[in-house]
């Protein structure tokens, strides 16, 4: 008997030896050196050690595709390091301290834990190494450590949605003889992306729509209903938003707010303003096949972010476009700001565009390095 | 334990309405109509075909789950990695399918046969190592959804669309005719209910796996191989988890790392409501079919009745107690 469970437990570690040798290819944490040739002279040998949330995210490739552009435009050398999961908040934390003990001439910082790194920034500060952080801030950081921040602006990546949504379903509204329905699905009512992105598209909308004489009426989440200044009368409004929230962050239930809305007779339009719940609109379309290029068609349907579903709805038109954001910018704007500093000039936080892509553009050279799979 | 059998034999003369119909089962099946008709009554959005195509869309791998989890809660085990573990064999397949051209048939074999061996792991664990079965598989559920994580480098995998080649899967669930979407799928649910059904009732292992979890020791000493009967139902536990990943692929057009943590509540939920009993050795694969659809039709329903999230929580947690204490007041009612 015990030589039987000895050799179904070897047998099973086998299996698991060679399950994790099939993805051992791609998890061990990786580290790449960059440098530009005949940089020395007009960048003065800057070193710049980037920290990243994760090595293995699409999203992030994107930005280090950014960091190496700037680096190589500057002529400086980068070291870009990260874990291998975003909730691997030790391992960076290790990362950046080892960052640190390189001694560097400034250290680009996308940090997991706004928490977490405040200890490291400190002994960043003591050895007088300048951070600058992007995608994410640190707000509670020690005085001085952190020189500027490049994030996107979510209120304005929100509006970005409101103002394309419009254009295509602007008319439709102007002439509508009959109350219209918006529906736009947020993943949470918690997170400050999340919800900052949600309001920007609802005030957007809501300027947009009143500026042409109409009126608005919000409903649905309590959470973003209370936010809305000066918000409308549900049974008197020309145009209707809903906001729904599913009750997990899954597809499923993304799908499920979205057919609710989707299925109304009155609805035009609806906004999945992240992956998942943009996902969700094009789950809830795959049994309801009201997605379409206009409101006189069928209803109007926007994405954000990206990843291959979303990529492959935009371009054949199931979706009318979507919003991304600028990781590759991020990157980008991040070592320029130190190379700012080392040259002694100021630096200032920008918030980074988020851009609108269509079946039209999202091959141009400004946008498909945005779009990760 | 002894009682658990008694139950089954006890007050076959006097037996009341409900247990002739079929005891909890007849019930859940009642609350699964009443909960249909008052979401239709309550919402003119609800009442549409493309509702109920959606609904039965996302309770494939809901009731796949659920198929398979009964058989080690009858044990009175329970598997908590196979919410996880969905997501991670289809990760793997999928993988295979998108970034090395495997042929599907191929990716959808290895997705199974994954979920095979974790079914294998979980059992070695629990019946020969005797790890308590909450402590075993609530590791291999944290070994599951890292490993998705790692095989797949934290990329999203879509398995291929039902235009793309090598979409054939996605008719497996759901096939167009004439512009409507027939959900054939349920179908392939309903054979497999009675596939298992007839397994749990009238095969050594499903009898077995019954014994076992009314009296272990009794089935022992009547010389049963009960080691090998008790690791056999957490493989049929991870032969229909892999199937629920298939399932799950076919439906939803990304499988994103990282998720499937609280998909096997669902399942375990839906087993608990159809009258399977956490203490184990008692249960059937039609009544968890029914449980399955409660929560399938709460999830779906609630939102279409204009509740927001938290209400949905709150009202789904209602229920769950409320089809729970029916089955222990009945039981109580029987023990007297």
């Amino acid at each position: 008997m015990k030589k039987k469970v000895l050799a179904v437990l070897l047998g099973g570690c086998m299996v698991a030896g060679l399950l994790a040798g099939c993805g051992g290819g791609s998890s061990s944490t990786a580290s790449t050196d960059s440098s530009s040739e005949g940089s020395e002279g007009g960048g003065g040998g800057y070193h710049f050690e980037v920290v990243v949330k994760s090595f293995q995210s699409t999203y992030w490739q994107a930005a280090i595709t950014g960091v190496k552009a700037a680096a190589d435009e500057l002529g400086v050398t980068v070291n870009t390091t990260g874990p291998n999961n975003e909730s691997d908040i030790a391992d960076q934390v290790n990362m950046l301290n080892n960052a640190i003990n390189q001694n560097p001439d400034g250290i680009a910082l996308a940090a997991n834990s706004q928490d977490a790194v405040l200890e490291s920034l400190q002994s960043a500060l003591d050895a007088g190494i300048p951070v600058v952080c992007f995608d994410t801030g640190v707000p509670d950081a020690p005085e001085g450590s952190v020189y500027a921040t490049m994030a996107t602006d979510n209120e304005a990546a929100g509006a970005v949605a409101a103002e394309n949504m419009y254009e295509v379903i602007g008319d439709y509204i102007k002439n509508a003889t009959e109350p219209v329905r918006i529906g736009e699905v947020n993943q949470d009512a918690t997170s400050a992306n999340i919800s900052g992105r949600g309001m920007g598209f609802i005030n957007k909308m809501k300027e947009l729509i009143e500026a042409d004489g109409k009126t608005v009426a919000v409903i649905g989440n309590q959470y973003y209903v209370d936010q809305v200044e000066n918000n409308g009368d549900e049974g008197s409004a020309d145009v209707i938003i809903e906001v729904a929230v599913p009750a997990q962050t899954t597809v499923e239930l993304s799908a499920t707010e979205a057919s609710n809305i989707m299925n109304k007779e009155d609805t035009i339009a609806i906004f999945g303003s992240n992956q998942v719940t943009a996902e969700g609109v094009l789950t809830a379309n795959q049994n309801l096949s009201v997605l379409a290029a206009t409101p006189d068609e069928g209803i109007v349907g926007v994405g954000f972010d990206a990843g291959a579903t979303i990529k492959a709805a935009v371009a054949d038109g199931t979706l009318v476009g979507a919003v991304t954001q600028a990781p590759v910018d991020q990157g980008k704007l991040a070592i320029e700001a130190l190379y700012d500093i080392c040259e002694g000039n100021e630096v200032s936080d920008v918030a980074t565009d988020a851009y609108w892509y269509d079946a039209e553009n999202m091959e141009e050279d400004t946008i498909a390095p945005n779009l990760y799979d | 334990m002894a009682n658990k059998t008694v139950s089954k034999t006890a007050g076959t003369n006097n037996r009341s309405f409900i247990d002739r119909m079929g005891g909890q089962k007849f019930i859940v099946i009642l609350i699964v109509i009443a909960l249909f008709i008052l979401f239709c009554a309550m919402s003119p959005q609800f009442r549409k075909y493309t509702t109920v195509v959606s609904i039965l869309d996302y309770s494939y791998y809901i009731a796949l789950m659920a198929i398979g989890v009964t058989f080690p809660l009858l044990t009175a085990g329970v598997d908590l990695s196979i919410g996880t573990g969905l997501i991670c064999y289809s990760l793997i397949g999928g993988y295979l399918i998108v970034h090395h051209d495997w042929p599907t048939g191929a990716g959808i074999l290895v997705t199974i046969l994954i979920g095979v061996v974790f079914g294998v792991i979980n059992g070695c664990l629990v019946a020969l190592m005797d790890l308590p079965a909450f402590l075993a598989t609530l590791c291999t559920c944290m070994i599951t959804r890292g490993l998705g994580s790692i095989v797949v480098g934290g990329y999203g995998i879509p398995w291929p669309t039902a235009t793309q080649p090598g979409g054939w899967f996605r008719n497996i669930f759901k096939i167009q005719m004439d512009g409507m979407n027939i959900p054939i799928g349920f179908l392939w649910i309903v054979l497999l209910v009675i596939i298992m059904s007839f397994v749990l009732n009238h095969t050594k292992v499903g009898r077995y796996t019954l014994a076992i979890g009314s009296n272990k020791e009794a089935t022992r000493l009547s010389g049963v191989n009960v080691k090998f009967y008790h690791v056999f139902a957490y493989v049929i536990c991870g032969f229909f988890t892999g199937l629920a990943a298939i399932a799950y692929s076919a439906i939803f057009p990304t499988v994103q790392p990282g998720s499937g943590a609280g998909f096997e509540l669902d399942a375990i939920g839906g087993a608990i409501i159809g009258g399977v009993s956490m203490t184990g050795g008692v249960g059937s694969i039609t009544g968890t079919f029914a449980g399955v659809f409660v929560i399938c039709l709460l999830k779906t329903g609630l939102p279409f009745i204009g509740l927001t999230a938290n209400w949905q929580q709150i009202i789904t947690g209602l229920v769950l107690i409320a089809s729970v204490l029916i089955d222990i007041l009945n039981r109580k009612k029987e023990g007297k």
